[in-house]
């Protein structure tokens, strides 16, 4: 039957019902025999044909406005009432307008002829409606596959009406009869099934109680009126005995299925509100469900709240914006252009109506005065706002599109959702953000191991030369880095750097500096030499905005000679005969300018050793050490320190200074890397030296 | 971490960013932002008050490096002003005086741009 219906094209089916009415018009009006059993076989063949035509053409019409069981209800009962007043004032009102018109019924004219077919084609309308009407009754909220009884009720109603025109001697009246009986059986079968009434909410119960007892009452009225004695149903019957059949039973239908209807609304009353409130919870239950096992991921969680906002709501489209530094930014948008939700967003908070609302809030579109730039036709709006910690985050909003309006219901299902909405995207982000926390957390981790394994594990020892390093991470990886390389028996290389920046970032260039150093030390003896080198490739490696301070030196061992060069790193401080000379020869820090540039630049030093030198390198994590008043530790307070302890083992030295720098900043975190590396030309010390002391 | 923030004035064709408070890793992007910004604006005049500006990391300096030869590139130049001692140790030590400009107060810096026209 659908399939059938869906074939037919509508402009087709409006031609094909048109010329059979007309024809049907046509041959009662001109061909009209009256007590010809021929005329009227052929008279109820068309009318059958058109009746089956215009009933598929009216469920085409039906089916595209898609109304609830309620309006259909409601149309069935103006359609009542109006059969109502047809039936009792027809009579009268054409007797009035012409003359002795009901006495001329079995005997008509031209003119009565004309008027009892346009009667009979608006009842023959009107029982296609109500059959069409009752057929989506009977379907609504039911499994569409079970369509036998209602079919077999249809065939039989149709068989009953053909049967009371051919077999109308008495002996042949049990046919007709055993068809209406069967017939009545599966209109009560069929009126039983009424599931759609669980469906709705209490208040249009109520209405529907009221409803179906006027309608019953006019289907009893009507069946009653339109028997074949009076004018009505001599009309009918006059120009189809078996519509006249049909429509009775059309009728009867309508008055078991009403008086069924009024009783099963009866019993559906006193558990209507519990049943509206247990859908709600467990449809909401089952939403909240959902929400939980997104939580992992924020922007899905968004889509789905805005998804199962339209459903819960019915609503024809939903998004949410949230607040951001002081903007509404919307996040999720479902079934609704941006450029639309932003304009509504627009009226409904610039103009403050929706700015401070406690609970979901219905706002009509009407007064929008730019409604027109809008590219639907939205009409209402339920505006809910997502609270975390009693303050409102963000707001969940649903709008309907034309006439529909959000009703109290509807906002209470929205309210419900939003709250578990605003929990389930709270959790979310907190969620998120310990997961960004942690993620740091390991990275850092990462950084620091990556910083122990490049630092050398343990001072090296040489003949002539003591050596003490002590190396304090920050907690955000600083990139401090230094190394010593045995050149060959006479000529040792050292090394200290800074790399610009935090963190995983830095480790990494870490990494590279230990590898050029290393493998430039064993190609190049000049500080200078290196530290070109080491500058153009890193110049071309390195991001522009990081760079790299380096100080890189050789000692001879057989000379008794220090070179060093410094590329914009802290000076080198040499401690002889009581006094610190400040080391700080012209350079420019790795990574910042080309060869040319930086080769033009840069100097390197040569110092003559004396017994008992100490050449002191370090990065600025000592001399911008802070105290709880951000003063910096200083370059004075250092080299005082290193004076006081200047004839003291190197291990000495570092320990003093590194207890002063940490008392000094124990009230303030430590923000950069602390590197100090103290080198003693020391000709008494040979490698029976026992390294101790280390900090 | 402590405040930091940028203020931004226009002087004929030269823009001034004064800094203010304590400008490191976290705080960089700030003034990343502003450069980002004068550049799409095709304003390659830059002059950098310093005379606000408590502390500034590697990163901060990194800053600079970014987008100056971008901005010379366009014919524009980042003249540095009104440094402290402290300030002007940290960029001293680097070798930034070999890469910068850097004047003793702003109006020398917007000198110096409407001298080389």
């Amino acid at each position: 039957m659908n399939y059938l219906y869906s074939k037919v094209n509508s402009g087709l089916s409006l031609v094909i019902l048109s010329v059979l009415i007309l024809s049907l018009f046509i041959y009662r009006i001109f061909f009209f025999v009256k007590d010809s059993f021929w005329f009227f076989t052929l008279n109820d063949l068309l009318v059958i044909i058109s009746f089956v035509a215009l009933s598929f053409y009216l469920l085409k019409i039906i089916r595209k406005k898609n109304p609830s069981p309620s309006n259909l209800v409601f149309n069935i009962g103006i359609i009542n009432a109006f059969i109502f007043l047809v039936i009792i004032f027809s009579e009268k009102i054409l007797n009035l307008l012409f003359e002795n018109f009901s006495s001329r019924i079995s005997n008509p004219g031209l003119l009565e002829s004309i008027i009892y077919t346009i009667y009979f084609l608006i009842f023959f309308v009107i029982t296609a409606y109500l059959l069409i009407s009752f057929k989506e009754l009977y379907f609504h909220k039911q499994n569409r596959g079970k369509n036998t009884y209602f079919i077999a009720m249809l065939v039989f109603m149709g068989l009953t009406s053909i049967t009371g025109l051919f077999f109308t001697s008495p002996e042949y009246k049990f046919v007709n009869n055993t068809f209406l009986i069967i017939s009545i059986i599966l209109i009560v079968i069929n009126s039983i099934k009424i599931s759609w009434i669980a469906f709705i909410v209490k208040k249009e119960k109520l209405s529907l109680l009221l409803l179906s007892v006027i309608i019953l009452t006019l289907f009893i009225l009507n069946l009653t009126n339109s028997g074949a004695e009076n004018f009505h149903g001599e009309v009918l019957k006059n120009i189809s005995p078996s519509f006249q059949q049909f429509f009775n039973l059309i009728l009867l239908y309508g008055a078991i299925y009403f008086s069924v209807l009024f009783f099963t609304t009866l019993f559906h009353i006193p558990t209507a509100e519990a049943y509206d409130r247990k859908a709600k919870e467990v449809s909401s239950l089952q939403y909240f469900s959902k929400l939980i096992t997104e939580v992992l991921d924020f922007k899905e969680l968004a889509e789905t709240i805005t998804d199962i906002a339209t459903k819960v709501s019915s609503a024809d489209a939903s998004w949410i914006v949230l607040k951001q530094n002081g903007d509404l930014k919307i996040i999720s948008n479902k079934n609704i252009a941006l450029l639309d939700a932003d304009l509504i967003n627009q009226f409904l908070f610039e103009s403050g109506i929706c700015e401070k609302i406690a609970e979901t809030k219905i706002c009509n579109l009407n007064k929008f005065a730019r409604k027109s730039q809008l590219s639907e036709k939205y009409g209402s709006v339920a505006v809910s706002p997502l609270r975390s910690y009693n303050e409102i985050k963000g707001y969940l909003i649903a709008v309907r599109k034309n006439e529909l309006i959000f009703y109290e219901d509807d906002k209470v299902a929205i309210n419900t959702f939003s709250d578990y909405a605003s929990v389930a995207m709270e959790n979310s982000m907190l969620l998120e953000q310990s997961i960004e926390k942690e993620r740091l957390e390991k990275e850092l981790d990462v950084a620091r191991e990556i910083q122990r394994k490049i630092l050398p594990a343990k001072d090296p020892v040489f003949n002539n030369l003591s050596i003490s390093s002590v190396f304090i991470p920050a907690f955000e990886v600083g990139g401090d880095y230094y190394d010593f390389f045995e050149i060959s028996k006479d000529k040792v290389g050292f090394v200290i750097a800074d790399v610009s920046g935090k963190g995983i970032s830095a480790a990494f260039i870490m990494a590279e500096i230990k590898g050029i150093f290393e493998s430039l030390s064993r190609m190049i003896e000049s500080p200078k030499g290196i530290l070109v080198k080491a500058n153009h490739i890193l110049k071309s490696t390195l991001d522009n905005k990081n760079f790299v301070s380096a100080l890189y030196g050789l000692i001879d061992i057989k000379k008794e000679e220090l070179y060093f060069s410094r590329a914009g790193h802290c000076p080198a401080i040499l401690l002889r005969d009581g006094k610190a000379s400040t080391f700080k020869p012209s350079g420019i820090g790795l990574g910042l300018t080309n060869d040319k540039h930086f080769i033009d630049n840069l100097e390197e030093f040569k110092v003559e050793l004396k017994q008992g030198d100490n050449l002191i390198i370090y990065t600025d994590g000592i001399t911008e050490a802070k105290n709880k008043d951000l003063e910096d530790f200083g370059d004075k307070r250092f080299t005082q320190i290193l004076l006081n302890n200047a004839n003291e083992s190197v291990h000495k030295i570092t320990n003093e200074v590194i207890k002063e720098v940490t008392l000094f900043s124990r009230d303030h975190t430590q923000y950069d890397d602390i590197t100090l590396v103290i080198l003693k030309w020391d000709k008494k010390n040979n490698y029976m030296e026992i390294n101790n002391g280390r900090v | 971490m402590a405040e930091f923030s940028t203020s931004i004035k226009d002087q004929g064709d030269v823009s001034i960013i004064n800094l203010k408070g304590y400008l490191d890793a976290h705080t960089a992007p700030i003034l990343e932002n502003n450069f980002v910004d004068l550049i799409d604006k095709n304003r390659f005049q830059i002059v950098v008050g310093f005379k606000d500006l408590a502390y500034i990391s590697s990163a901060g300096l990194g800053v600079f490096m970014a987008y100056i030869e971008k901005i010379r590139d366009s014919r524009g130049d980042i003249k540095l002003a009104g440094m402290s001692d402290k300030v002007y140790n940290i960029f001293d030590l680097l070798g930034f005086p070999l890469l910068y400009e850097i004047f003793k107060s702003e109006d020398e810096a917007i000198q110096k741009f409407t001298e080389s026209k």
